[in-house]
């Protein structure tokens, strides 16, 4: 062959692939992640699109047979990189949906550009009340956003409970004392404990300790809680939080610890804390390490497990939001014929998937519609996750659970009693 | 009379901004998505940043590593007046930069009696405090640990925060230019050069630093200001951070410290860079070939971008040159 057949061939090669993809660019329907894609959390996220995405595919497409393409974009978690990154989905990827793992400031930061390109967008980790109040006051420019995990208030509602019922009635405690980061988590979930669960609880804050995340020997901060005099600790850590949990393990400081424990949440928890991390509590979002799962949800963990290897190896509860609220978004579209705003808003209210175990309601997802009351805290939640937070739980999902780990490495969950798969309780060190 | 060199360099500037407003119409032309003009204008702010941070630490030596201070006074003064108290967003923006100059004041007086590392660490520390403020004191008005999100935003639409943005960028760096081209200007690097030998020539350091503070203070809450009501929302992470710290001062150095023009290259060269990269290194990866860029950039020629352009030029012209 002569050159110049070769040019030829190559060029006819060149344009009949470039009419191919754009064939089948026209067949596609793009899906935008934004999330961290360094943690723990952000993962969860896009692994759970992505099984639903590769289940929608093989099942025939979507919207007459078109294929599904997830386009990543990270933001590192930081807030200005979440605008970018959000940018970058909406006007250089054009995508049709947008799937969030994001952590709060980081949704409020993108938020008003949501706002801009309306393009339906579904956020499965944050749970700030704050968003939800957006859609409250503003909905017309706000409706395209979806949160399937319960606001902020309504975890705190519930939690405030397991304080009256547990720390105060079963256990007896009566005093605190709060070792707190220093992070902006730590300052939000301290107002939560002073402001809301002590007062409403019983119990008196005797002592806040707050902490650099940098800290390496807790020895003369648990001396310093033991001190204080209180009846148990409460922790609020969210970075490096294996560190002084294996600590209070190891060091066997003799009173109880309760709190927020993120990496209790994941189950390398046990792994990460060398074995050390018997009886630490937490609250968590549901579904959680601990929590007995539906056959629906645990046939995504199974597909989860056999297709990652990395950490997270267990999916956190945004993971399952991701994974379910992915399918709802598409059926919505299927309803609606698309992501056109009002159309597919409507149909996305619409969906409602009760996931039953031994015959009960155990997780739902379904959102609050605008103007609809929650019996309990009399106001309304537009487009939040329909969660429950009173009694048989027979409505919704609910906000939140408490976990423990045991010495011997498991995890159950300790309350709400529904849910209760052992009863929280203090570790064999701690005279009761 | 107009000088000739000074002729050039207007002449140079009216063709960069031509070309810099005439972007979006070339983008259209060409093609290319309304994603590129986004970048483009979060380069435009970062490059104000830059050249205001350039106007303290690149001019007088006293290198400051607290400017997000400055900056997010701007952007939260704005965004607490127009998000919190109604104020029209013509009168909290020019409050904001008069706020930032107060600051700036503030960010000034460790000036009088330190210099170097020491002048560093202690605006380092301003940046820190207020990053810790900003979460305690009032945060039902600055929004504590989350910040505002749903400040009034003044354009929609990337070709019109574009044109604002640029158009900013654009009389800031003429502005900017014009003041160094005065006596003051001459001044001021020479107390980067030679403090004492500035003093001793009868002129008042004091009053020149303070001028240069309050100028790069203004700057500074310009963009800050700007910047709030263009991304809508503000949080402490994003201001108050080490790496927007970082992100600044490269985008100086690597543009070439010291000049109007280099701190823009280099805000454009490293966002272009970090974004474009974004579709093959969608992850953290993406900052080590930044980093990696960066600093090879920077160990080849340390005063910059600007300096390689020239030396292009320059060896373009020897080698025409000898051919001729």
């Amino acid at each position: 062959m002569t050159f110049r057949t070769n040019l030829f061939a190559g060029a006819v090669a060149l344009a009949t692939s470039a009419i191919m993809a754009t064939t089948s660019f026209a067949d596609t329907v793009k899906v935008g992640f934004i999330g961290s894609l360094s943690s723990d959390t952000g993962l969860s996220t896009l692994r759970g699109a992505e099984i639903a995405i590769e289940e929608l595919n093989a099942a025939g497409g979507v919207l007459g047979g078109k294929t599904i393409e997830l386009v990543s974009a990270d933001t590192g978690e930081d807030p200005t990189e979440g605008i970018k990154a959000y940018e970058y989905l909406a006007e250089s990827e054009e995508v049709d949906f947008i799937i969030s793992g994001s952590i709060d400031d980081v949704s409020l930061g993108w938020l008003p550009r949501m706002v801009e390109y309306q393009i339906p967008t579904l956020d499965t980790w944050t749970s700030y009340i704050g968003i939800i109040d957006n859609l409250v006051t503003d909905y017309d420019n706000y409706k395209p956003y979806f949160m399937n995990i319960a606001s902020d208030e309504a975890l705190a509602t519930l939690y405030i409970d397991f304080g009256k019922d547990v720390l105060v009635d079963q256990m007896g405690w009566k005093s605190v004392v709060i070792l707190q980061e220093d992070t902006a988590f730590g300052g939000a979930i301290h107002g939560l404990v002073a402001e809301a669960l002590a007062p409403v609880a019983g119990i008196e804050v005797v002592d806040t300790i707050v902490y650099d995340v940098a800290t390496v020997d807790f020895a003369p901060i648990f001396s310093n809680a033991q001190a204080s005099g209180a009846d148990f600790i409460y922790l609020i850590s969210s970075v490096n939080s294996q560190v002084v949990s294996s600590q209070y393990v190891k060091l066997q400081v003799p009173m109880g610890m309760t709190g927020v424990n993120v990496a209790a949440l994941g189950q390398e928890y046990w792994e990460d804390t060398g074995g050390a991390g018997g009886g630490i509590s937490t609250l968590s979002p549901v579904p959680s390490v601990g929590f007995a799962l539906d056959p629906v949800s645990q046939a995504f963990v199974d597909t989860y497990q056999a297709k990652y290897t990395s950490r997270p190896k267990f999916p956190h509860f945004n993971g399952f939001n991701a994974y379910h609220g992915l399918k709802q978004a598409f059926a919505a579209a299927e309803e609606a014929g698309g992501f056109n705003n009002t159309s597919w808003v409507d149909a996305m209210l619409g969906q409602d998937l009760v996931l039953k175990k031994d015959g009960e309601m155990w997780l739902r997802y379904a959102f609050w519609k605008p103007g609809e009351i929650e019996e309990r805290t009399q106001r309304t939640y537009p487009h939040n996750a329909r969660f429950d937070i009173t009694a048989p739980y027979d409505d919704g999902a609910p906000s939140m659970v408490v976990i423990q780990w045991n010495e011997d490495g498991s995890a159950g969950v300790v309350y709400p009693d529904k849910f209760k798969t052992q009863d929280f309780g203090i570790p064999s060190w701690v005279k009761k | 009379m107009i000088s000739k060199p000074l002729l050039r360099s207007l002449i140079i500037w009216a063709i960069f901004i031509i070309g810099m407003l005439l972007l979006p119409k070339i983008f259209a032309l060409l093609g290319f998505s309304k994603g590129n003009l986004r970048t483009l204008i979060q380069a435009c702010y970062l490059a104000i940043f830059a050249m205001s941070w350039d106007f303290i630490s690149g001019r007088t030596g006293y290198i400051s590593f607290g400017h997000p201070f400055l900056v997010g006074i701007g952007a939260y003064t704005t965004a607490i007046l127009s998000y919190r108290f109604d104020v029209p967003v013509m009168y909290s923006i020019p409050i904001a930069v008069i706020v930032t100059m107060i600051g700036g004041t503030l960010f000034f007086l460790p000036a009088l009696r330190i210099k170097g590392s020491y002048f560093a660490l202690v605006t380092l520390a301003f940046m820190e405090l207020m990053y810790q403020l900003v979460q305690v004191i009032r945060p039902d008005l600055t929004g504590g640990t989350r910040g505002i999100s749903g400040i009034e935003t003044l354009t929609r639409g990337a070709v019109n925060g574009y044109y604002l943005a640029v158009s900013l960028m654009l009389v800031i760096a003429f502005v900017l230019w014009a003041i160094l081209k005065t006596r003051i200007g001459t001044a001021l690097s020479a107390i980067a050069m030679n403090e004492e030998s500035v003093k001793g020539s009868g002129l008042s350091t004091t009053k020149l630093k303070l001028f240069a503070f309050m100028v790069s203070a203004c700057v500074a809450g310009i963009g800050g200001a700007f910047l709030a009501h263009y991304n809508g929302s503000i949080a402490p992470r994003a201001l108050f951070d080490i790496n927007f710290l970082f992100t600044i001062i490269v985008a100086a150095l690597i543009g070439g410290s010291s000049t109007i023009i280099g701190p823009m290259i280099g805000a454009f060269f490293l966002t272009l860079l970090l974004e474009k990269l974004r579709p093959w290194l969608p992850g953290a990866e993406r900052y080590f070939v930044y980093g990696g860029i960066a600093l090879l950039l920077y160990m080849y020629q340390p005063k910059g971008l600007y300096a390689i352009f020239w030396q292009v030029v320059d060896r373009f012209r020897t080698r025409r040159g000898g051919q001729s």
